[in-house]
């Protein structure tokens, strides 16, 4: 349904992605794992057709996304990290505006606002400005937004990032409800590996631009388990697993780190 | 000035003579022969140099050694008389009508026919200028009037108290209505204030494009051109009623009233445009760059440049030739002597010039802004 062949994107000498290559398939959840840099949103930007690929293109059903961005951008949502809405419009607000820019009106457009209020969670403070949301709230919407007009495929770039454990489980679960549901197809980009772990069936994982492993959650784990592992006693476990979680899996005080080669 | 040292002030002074001084002076020195006994005859002749008001008042006023240095002296044939009324270089257009001198002898001498007028026509933009040419022709008037009196009457000039009597008057008329301190501060304050909505809605802009709201846009399959046009049409709207609130301020609180609105509001609509180029070209040049600190430059210190140079907190009348063009090709400056124009009574044909200016400005800051324009969603 959907692939990228030999991506790259050069800013000025540095390469912020290189020779990806990936697919997705129409109905699956994919999930982009790698730390902060290591050049997802660059990645899933030139993929959704908002920035130009320096060399290589990305197809949707065969159709090059470079030469023919339309047919995509129908069908696609985008989660982006930061809280792409107005912060001084009400949550209904900020979805019927979005609505109009889909070009969604009248009766249709306010059952919309009202089935994904309902989705999201916000039926009850639908009123409110988005300046007085939690975190949690404000990415709720975020990702609200982006299935206003029926997506095939949405693809959500980091949507937990910086938010509690409630309203995290409450994204997680809506993805797989979409995915489950609507059959939506999903490219869920994160740099938490339990995430990806939970919701998807196939993982990419990208460091310095390069795509450094790929394959089912499975193939994923039979690699890292085939790594060497460090033994590394930690006395900052807090520290270390906000910066470095996806690649420590710790019992007690202790943490295994698997290098990756 | 604040230093004690002297403005830089050029005042340009023009006259257009209907008739011939030493044309009329022979004629009233052959009336006067028959008339008057030939000593008296004598006299006057050999004091008739002083008593060509005209002259005295271009080579001994104007052109005395206090005065050259910042008057400039200029004399035009009647046939010029529009273009100079038209040109906002000159300060004072001194007018004398046909006879102006006879007339003035005849009185001063004879007690006979009525008293000449002087028509002055003053810049109300060379405040300064106009207000120094105003006391001297109030001065040299006084002093025509006190000569006179004294040789008349053989008066010691200490001894006397001067009567109420005038044998000559300067009367300035100026066909159209001066403005008001209030009219011109609301409209150099609104001209000026406007451009703090382009970049405003720059800003705005820039800010949807941070917050990725613009990559919503272009994934929803609406041209960048739309987008780009709905930026260009707000700064056009939010603009055009920012000036019409402004000035429906000022004419409620201070009575700052148009005389011909069709003009007002056409020049109100051209300014408004080139509001809406610059917040579009703005948007487009943070977009390009990926960075608001163009947006920032302009409203912090662009804005405040180009009031000055457009006239908002002082008059540039008094400035030289080149800040006077330089303001006026500042948006914010050609829309102020257009209004300033309006409120002085002119019509819509006295601002043609500014009203072509502000197009021409809006549609170049229109073509600059769309070649900047990131081609393709964010230009990363």
């Amino acid at each position: 349904m959907l692939e990228l062949v030999d991506l790259s994107k050069k800013f000025k000498q540095m390469y912020a992605v290189k020779n990806l290559n990936m697919f997705i398939e129409k109905g699956e959840i994919v999930g982009l794992l790698g730390p902060n840099g290591a050049g997802k949103s660059t990645a899933i930007s030139m993929l959704s057709s908002l920035v130009e690929p320096t060399n290589g293109d990305g197809r949707f059903n065969n159709i090059s996304i470079l030469k023919r961005p339309a047919p995509l951008r129908k069908v696609i949502g985008m989660v982006p990290q930061e809280i792409a809405l107005y912060n001084d419009l009400t949550a209904e607000e900020n979805l019927r505006f979005f609505g109009r820019i889909y070009r969604l009106k009248g009766n249709v457009l306010k059952k919309k606002i009202d089935e994904i209020l309902e989705l999201i969670g916000l039926a009850d403070r639908r009123k409110d400005v988005v300046e007085k949301y939690s975190g949690g709230m404000k990415r709720r919407l975020n990702i609200g937004v982006a299935l206003l007009h029926d997506p095939e495929v949405i693809i959500m770039d980091e949507p937990t990032v910086g938010i509690d454990p409630q309203s995290r489980n409450y994204i997680l679960e809506t993805v797989k409800r979409l995915n489950a549901e609507k059959q939506m197809t999903v490219l869920y980009t994160s740099h938490y590996m339990e995430e990806v772990e939970f919701l998807c069936d196939r993982i990419y994982i990208m460091d310095k631009g390069n795509l450094i492993a790929s394959g089912t959650k499975d193939e994923i784990k039979r690699i890292l388990s085939a790594e060497k592992t460090i033994s590394i006693k930690a006395e900052r476990l807090n520290f270390l697993c906000h910066h470095y979680g996806y690649f420590f899996f710790f019992r007690n005080h202790t943490i295994n780190y698997r290098i990756l080669f | 000035m604040m230093n004690g040292q002297n403005p830089n002030i050029n005042v340009k002074v023009t006259f257009i003579e209907h008739g011939d001084e030493a044309e009329q002076v022979d004629r009233f020195m052959n009336e006067i022969e028959n008339d008057l006994p030939q000593a008296a005859v004598e006299g006057i002749q050999s004091g008739i140099d002083g008593m060509m008001p005209i002259s005295i008042l271009k080579k001994e006023v104007f052109g005395s050694e206090d005065l050259k240095e910042i008057v400039e002296i200029n004399e035009v044939h009647l046939s010029e008389r529009t273009s100079v009324l038209d040109d906002n270089t000159y300060t004072t257009v001194i007018e004398v009508p046909d006879n102006f001198t006879y007339q003035t002898l005849k009185h001063m001498v004879l007690d006979q026919d009525t008293q000449p007028t002087l028509k002055v026509t003053q810049n109300d933009q060379h405040q300064i200028g106009s207000s120094i040419v105003s006391d001297v022709l109030n001065q040299f008037q006084e002093q025509l009037t006190l000569g006179t009196f004294l040789e008349k009457n053989g008066i010691d000039q200490n001894a006397i108290q001067l009567d109420e009597e005038s044998y000559g008057e300067v009367t300035t008329i100026n066909q159209k209505k001066s403005v008001t301190s209030k009219g011109y501060y609301a409209v150099g304050m609104a001209v000026m204030n406007v451009l703090f909505i382009a970049s405003t809605i720059g800003s705005m802009a820039f800010l949807e494009k941070k917050i990725h709201v613009f990559d919503r846009v272009i994934l929803a399959n609406v041209s960048r051109w739309v987008y780009f046009t709905g930026v260009l049409i707000s700064g056009t709207i939010i603009g055009f009623f920012h000036l019409l609130i402004v000035f429906g301020f000022a004419w409620l609180v201070f009575g700052v009233s148009w005389p011909d609105l069709i003009a007002f509001f056409t020049v109100t609509l051209a300014f408004a445009a080139a509001v809406g180029g610059i917040a579009v070209l703005l948007t487009a040049i943070s977009y390009r760059f990926n960075s608001e600190v163009i947006t920032n430059f302009f409203s912090g210190i662009v804005v405040t440049i180009m009031a000055v140079l457009g006239g908002s907190f002082f008059p540039l009348g008094d400035s030289s030739a080149i800040i006077r063009t330089l303001g006026n090709l500042t948006p914010n400056g050609a829309g102020m002597s257009a209004y300033l124009t309006i409120l002085r009574g002119d019509g819509i044909s006295q601002i043609g010039s500014h009203i072509f200016f502000l197009i021409i400005f809006a549609i170049v800051t229109v073509i600059i802004a769309a070649l900047s324009f990131p081609k393709r969603g964010l230009a990363k």
